[in-house]
């Protein structure tokens, strides 16, 4: 349920970024760093699409998957765990190669992104730690 | 007996005493009371099961809360008014849209820009990949590049950084405050100040520029109506992102890597027939 919760909750700040590369926001909020340098950079681009759009369907995928986790039918289904740790391992990968484009790369930090990037740590903490004590537990 | 029946206690008032009768009210059986063990059941229902729906509830209302909350912010950033900035006359008269060249203005090719001096992408190409594009094909005598403003909405700095490069313009330094302004942009976007005047002013005084007249032309905003025009230009050549080009008549909107904008010189080169031009060095 908490990743469910987590998921959703990450949600936003993805839509957010991806309403800006669409020019529903205008001027992104930001209190630190260069988020529209970020956002506006060839980097801010994967597989031809925003990354910020990737990060909707990301996080979308993984609300389903932990909302049908949260479900009587599978409750018991390890399938799901190993389903969550796998989609969140991913996120964790990619939001570490993202920090590391704005730390190294493109030298400027969009806040947005590192707080996505902590939602999917926790995120990767919990679907380990729900797989390590096995599904039930209350469906986490 | 599983724990949540009914107690013994139920038990002991079948056989009453004849010598010591027992209250009435031991004689009533006992009403099931709440137990508070999950794992059994209660009144043919499991209490885990009461629990979970109850859990179930509270996740629902956390899912909710979160969606409202979320909605509500994105809502409210997507209408909000852009902070800092000056607000600019709607109703403003156009001026005459200016473009500003670099480069000889017989080379073979023209490579027409349009750029908001706040826009990050028209930065990054300003540093990234105009420094080749002078050095390699302006200075060989290939092309020129004719920079328009197109002021976008969503920067209202960039009004006065392209009332700067307009007054600088006046002292014959546009590309030196041009660059000063895309080096610096961090430094006076709207995200990090309400007065971009200041760091215009600092920058005049870097640049040599006589600081008076730069100062009374700033504060004169009497190029605004000509920045207005640029971006009418823009809008009018069908151009609707920054940094855009025009290219032997061909729109290309982004940030183009050199290697692309050179292609696209030798093509029109190619095509205008001085295509031997590009033999004398560029790369």
């Amino acid at each position: 349920m908490v990743i469910a919760a987590v998921a959703l909750v990450g949600l936003f700040p993805a839509m957010y970024l991806w309403l800006f590369k669409l020019g529903v926001v205008g001027t992104l909020s930001c209190k630190i760093g260069g988020c529209e340098k970020v956002n506006t950079s060839p980097w801010a681009i994967f597989l031809g699409q925003p990354v910020a759009l990737w990060g909707v369907a990301y996080y979308v995928l993984l609300f389903a998957v932990a909302l049908a986790g949260t479900s009587e039918r599978f409750a018991a289904d390890r399938r799901v765990s190993i389903a969550l740790v796998t989609l969140t391992g991913w996120g964790v990968l990619f939001s570490g190669y993202l920090t590391y484009l704005e730390a190294a790369v493109i030298h400027a930090w969009c806040q947005w992104c590192v707080v996505s990037a902590i939602l999917v740590c926790i995120m990767f903490t919990l679907s380990v730690v729900e797989l390590r004590a096995g599904r039930r537990a209350d469906s986490r | 007996m599983p724990c949540g029946a009914l107690r013994p206690r139920a038990t002991i008032n079948h056989q009453p005493s004849t010598f010591y009768p027992l209250p009435s009210a031991l004689l009533e059986p006992v009403p099931p009371r709440p137990v508070a063990f999950s794992h059994l059941s209660l009144n043919g229902l499991p209490v885990a099961s009461s629990n979970a729906r109850a859990s179930k509830k509270q996740f629902t209302f956390l899912l909710i809360a979160i969606v409202v909350i979320g909605a509500g912010a994105l809502g409210w950033a997507a209408t909000r008014p852009a902070g800092g900035g000056e607000a600019i006359d709607p109703n403003m008269p156009l001026g005459t849209a200016q473009g500003f060249l670099l480069g000889s203005p017989d080379a073979p090719v023209k490579i027409v820009e349009f750029a908001d001096f706040e826009c990050p992408a028209c930065a990054q190409f300003a540093m990234l990949t105009e420094p080749d594009i002078r050095e390699r094909l302006i200075k060989t005598g290939m092309a020129s590049i004719e920079f328009f403003v197109f002021p976008l909405p969503m920067h209202p700095n960039t009004w006065s950084a392209s009332n700067a490069a307009y007054c600088a313009n006046e002292q014959g330094k546009f590309w030196e405050m041009h660059d000063r302004l895309f080096y610096t942009q961090d430094l006076w976007n709207t995200q990090t100040t309400s007065n971009p005047g200041k760091k215009m002013m600092g920058y005049a005084a870097d640049l040599g520029l006589d600081r008076d007249k730069f100062e009374e032309c700033f504060d004169s905003k009497r190029h605004y109506p000509n920045i207005k025009a640029s971006g009418a230009e823009a809008e009018k050549r069908g151009i609707n992102e920054t940094p855009s080009f025009i290219i032997g008549g061909k729109k290309y909107a982004g940030s183009i890597p050199y290697d692309e904008v050179k292609k696209l010189v030798d093509a029109e080169l190619v095509r205008v027939g001085k295509a031997d031009t590009t033999t004398k060095g560029a790369k």
